[in-house]
């Protein structure tokens, strides 16, 4: 802390000063003393280099403001004259006008004494004061009978914090956990299996060359300020989305028109069949708002699902109260859902220990052990994510478009080793489609661990460990540092010189994403349905192949499912066998909870986290 | 009188002269806010647009005076992101970082004091050096491990005594005050022992020079006893320095609980002074420093007048230069 290096600085000047002091007589003492004090003084406050400069006058105030006696005064006055005489001018010129000096020095005698007593005062105040919270604390426990009991709230603590709830222009998926389905609900809803159910319509079909699509909605649906929605709503938010191109937008590919044909249907026209549509409309792009209302987007949220946001401290937490006016079925089963933020894993854990959250996701593996080992008052486990670790290599890059230095990046690295030191709970993940998107396919077998061949190939490319490739890895400080220390020592004995640059997110944003200005680099990509990332060449992989190009659009206007699965298996296939990056492993969270807790979802719930099932049985004494 | 103008003056000087460093210097940093908006998966356009909406694709020239129109209105600006007035922002926060610098200036005052007092007018060479090693070690402990290990000890839940809770702030703030004091008693301490450290070493020094001083000689030759002249006589000439010292660490401690906050984590201005700047919402993080800035200024100006205060000296010196 710099005030500790400050202290050091101040000990080393006054200590050099004390010497001079012993060389005067006694009687000079008392002025030369005065000149140390306010030299050290003015040193501190830096404020008034002056006043070291005329010290026989202060010198002369310090004693007349201590000292009792007049005469020894007058004494040491003179005594500090004839060490220098043309001071002594100045003490003779003040020591009139000194009264006050004299008086206020005496008022404060009887306060040094109460200055001492108020700082043992104010400790006994703060002792006495955490006393009473202490046994008001323990007193709260005591009493009442043995019953069970549903809390009227539950608090669950999270990770990253959305800092606004614009959610048509933020980014971020800790905004879709809070809102999505919560707060605003969709034309259609995804369950913990990523996949598609109804939402606010309950009903779809579409034509048979998948470009029309019709929604029947549900009826009786209002918002939490009591207007009515229907598909007016709907249409008017879509085509707000579209025109005001908000967050995701792009998402919404061959979109054409949407109308509401009446109040209860709404039509949906694209220009060539999209595969993805539905699960899309499941997300952001299909969420409905109010036409009517008009509210600061940013700090608050008119919807029309089970919960409105009561309270939210950007950062902090946010405080969900049931939505009284809530027409469906997902009705709340807890009246105050609060959500708090924890940016320290040691702080979460230790409010899920103290009580003062009932769940945490995601919990840390490493520091979930005490909850796993009291299996009676807590439950541990584990939910699939769309997360992926994806370790691009820049396929453009100077040192990295050599297709045999990926290559060999992919055989070294020990994909198990690394999920073994976070934990255990992470999937090894050998593509770019991880197991809850369309078109999973299991692809760790493409690149073994493998040394030896590793080496073999980047020989063929001219390095050995003692010649090795000087490679710079550039990722976001929110992943720790660990992983990039595994991933040097991995690759070191394959003839690769890893540096390891963590940076702050934004910086990864340009440097990275924007400028494409990177050999290697980490970061999780947890949005699901996100393949069209390799299909685009602007994208910061720098990555292009015409035939997942193809798969891809082929796989977009497939008629089935089934057909767009395969589709998209066989262009997750071709990505890998490139190595334009390697899948260090597909995360998945890990959730503690209190043994009470009961309906919280595991899958997803970073992204998608419905509360209105969520709730904690207390067994009250 | 004269002083204070004076004073007053170089304040403003100084503050205009920050705000344009702390402008030019957040505009160095990689990324912008757009960029943090707009996320992973945007194309460029939407990042362009965002830019736009924010007005970030004006002039710097253009950016920093429509800033600094606002400050001299008193108005320091809405966030870009959180879309919220960025002095209630701040206040927010400080109602929880000023109440943990008081309390942790109480209990570094407390042990800083007291132990730096007694430590002077020990006299056995063994308990002296046994409070030297005190001071020192005091000042050592990482704040983050000394942090972890009260909350080891006290925290509830986890203490060995589990009394006290170890993080967070009570929803309804101070409206709930039992609460939320006790949620500051852990972070007080955690700040105030280390400090204390410190603020023991100062009034030992300032202590000690008195001590050597003729005044001490003066007061002890009034039949003063010499633990009674350190008391009344000594105890009154080294509070001027004593108040130097608090008054920087008090200021300093706006940055230095930042670490603390998030380790109990507590919405406090250094916690959200890390979050604005890591999601580059620089209106923000500059308005925050801005007012950090003045803080710091104005805590120097108010212990130079209180210096004025406490030591007549000083008044007298600048008099006696000007006739």
């Amino acid at each position: 802390m710099p005030t500790n290096s400050g202290a050091h600085g101040e000990n080393d000047a006054t200590d050099n000063k004390t010497p001079g002091t012993n060389e005067n007589e006694t009687a000079a003492k008392v002025a030369g003393g005065a000149v140390n004090a306010t030299g050290v003084s003015a040193n501190v406050s830096d404020t008034n280099a002056k006043a070291a400069g005329s010290s026989a006058d202060i010198g002369d105030s310090g004693v007349n403001t201590d000292a009792h006696d007049n005469s020894s005064v007058k004494a040491s006055k003179n005594a500090a004259g004839s060490t220098d005489e043309t001071l002594n001018a100045h003490v003779k010129g003040v020591s009139g006008g000194n009264a006050s000096g004299v008086n206020g020095g005496k008022a404060g005698k009887g306060k040094k004494k109460g200055w001492i007593w108020a700082i043992v005062a104010a400790v006994v105040v703060v002792a006495l004061i955490v006393a009473f919270v202490v046994i008001r604390g323990n007193q709260k426990v005591s009493d009442g009978m043995a019953r069970m009991h549903k809390s009227d709230s539950v608090t669950v603590g999270l990770k990253l914090a959305p800092t606004n709830l614009d959610i048509r222009n933020q980014s971020g998926s800790s905004l879709d956990q809070v809102l999505v389905g919560n707060v605003y609900e969709g034309l259609v809803a995804r369950d913990s299996n990523n996949k598609v159910v109804p939402g606010l319509a309950k009903s779809w079909e579409k034509n048979a060359d998948g470009t029309s699509y019709t929604f029947h909605l549900n009826r009786g649906m209002n918002f939490s300020n009591g207007d009515k929605l229907d598909a007016n709503d709907v249409a008017w938010s879509i085509n707000e989305l579209m025109t005001r191109h908000y967050h995701d937008s792009e998402s919404l590919m061959n979109f054409k028109s949407v109308t509401a044909t009446d109040a209860d249907t709404v039509k949906l026209d694209l220009t060539a069949p999209y595969a993805n549509l539905l699960w899309e409309l499941a997300c952001r792009p299909g969420l409905v708002f109010d036409k009517n209302a008009n509210y600061d987007m940013k700090t608050q949220a008119v919807g029309s699902g089970p919960y409105t946001v009561a309270k939210f401290v950007p950062n902090d937490s946010i405080t969900l109260k049931a939505n009284p006016k809530y027409w469906g079925e997902h009705k709340a089963k807890t009246p105050t859902i609060v959500l708090r933020y924890f940016g320290d894993d040691n702080a979460a854990v230790n409010a899920l220990k103290s009580g003062d959250v009932q769940v945490l996701a995601p919990v840390t593996e490493n520091l979930a052990e005490p909850f796993v080992k009291d299996s009676e008052h807590y439950r541990v486990a584990a939910g699939d994510d769309t997360d992926k670790y994806v370790l691009a290599m820049n396929s453009k890059g100077v040192k990295t478009s050599d297709v045999r230095v990926r290559q060999a990046i992919r055989y070294a690295i020990g994909h198990k080793q690394l999920i073994a030191s976070r934990g255990g709970a992470d999937k090894p993940l050998g593509g770019p489609i991880p197991s809850l998107d369309p078109g999973y396919e299991d692809l760790t077998g493409l690149y073994p661990h493998n040394v030896d061949k590793a080496k073999a190939l980047m020989k063929e490319a001219d390095y050995t460990p003692d010649h090795p490739l000087e490679l710079r890895l550039t990722y976001a400080n929110t992943y720790g540092t660990e992983l990039g220390d595994q991933l040097r020592s991995q690759l070191k004995p394959i003839g690769i010189d890893l540096k390891v640059n963590v940076v702050e997110f934004s910086t990864w944003l340009q440097d990275v994403l924007k400028n494409k200005d990177y050999d290697l680099s980490m970061v999780d990509h947890n949005e699901s349905h996100d393949f069209s990332q390799w299909t685009q060449d602007s994208y910061y992989y720098n990555y292009s192949n015409q035939k997942v190009k193809e798969y891809y659009n082929y796989a977009m206007a497939a008629s089935s499912d089934s057909q767009r699965d395969a589709l998209l298996a066989k262009a997750a296939r071709v990505v890998s066998e490139d190595a334009p990056a390697d899948w260090l492993f597909n995360y998945r969270i890990t959730t503690a909870m209190k043994a009470g807790v009961q309906g919280f979802p595991l899958n997803l719930n970073q992204t998608l986290l419905p509360l209105y099932n969520v709730r904690c049985m207390t067994t009250v004494k | 009188m004269r002083f204070v103008i004076r004073r007053f003056l170089l304040f403003v000087v100084a503050l205009l002269a920050i705000s344009v460093v702390i402008f030019a210097a957040l505009r160095i940093l990689p990324g912008d806010v757009a960029s943090v908006m707009a996320g992973l998966n945007a194309p460029p356009e939407r990042v362009a647009q965002l830019r736009s909406q924010m007005g970030l694709d004006r002039p710097l020239v253009v950016q920093y005076f429509s800033w600094l129109g606002g400050l001299l209105q008193g108005n320091f600006g809405t966030s870009l992101l959180t879309g919220r007035s960025i002095s209630s922002t701040v206040a927010m926060r400080a109602s929880v970082t000023f109440p943990l610098i008081v309390l942790g200036l109480i209990v570094a005052l407390a042990i800083g004091l007291t132990l730096g007092v007694v430590s002077t007018l020990a006299t056995r060479p063994a308990v002296r050096s046994a409070f030297h090693f005190i001071a020192i070690v005091g000042g050592a402990i990482p704040a983050l491990w000394g942090g972890l290990l009260l909350i080891l000890l006290f925290g509830r839940g986890t203490g060995l005594l589990d009394v006290l809770p170890s993080q967070g702030f009570p929803e309804a703030g101070w409206g709930n005050f039992g609460s939320a004091l006790a949620s500051l008693v852990l972070p007080a301490l955690t700040v105030g022992i280390i400090d204390g450290a410190s603020l023991m070493r100062y009034t030992r020094s300032a202590l000690g020079d008195v001590m050597n001083s003729g005044y001490m000689d003066q007061a002890m030759a009034c039949g003063y006893t010499r633990r009674q002249a350190a008391l009344k006589v000594g105890l009154r000439l080294a509070t001027p320095q004593l108040v130097s010292v608090v008054g920087l660490m008090s200021a300093g401690m706006i940055t230095g609980v930042m670490v603390i906050e998030n380790l109990f984590a507590l919405p406090g201005i250094g916690a959200g002074l890390v979050t604005d700047l890591g999601n580059r919402d620089l209106i923000a993080v500059q308005s925050e420093l801005f007012m950090l800035a003045a803080f710091f200024l104005f805590v120097g100006f108010l212990v130079d007048l209180l210096h004025r205060f406490l030591d007549p000296r000083l008044k007298h010196a600048v008099q006696g230069g000007v006739q």
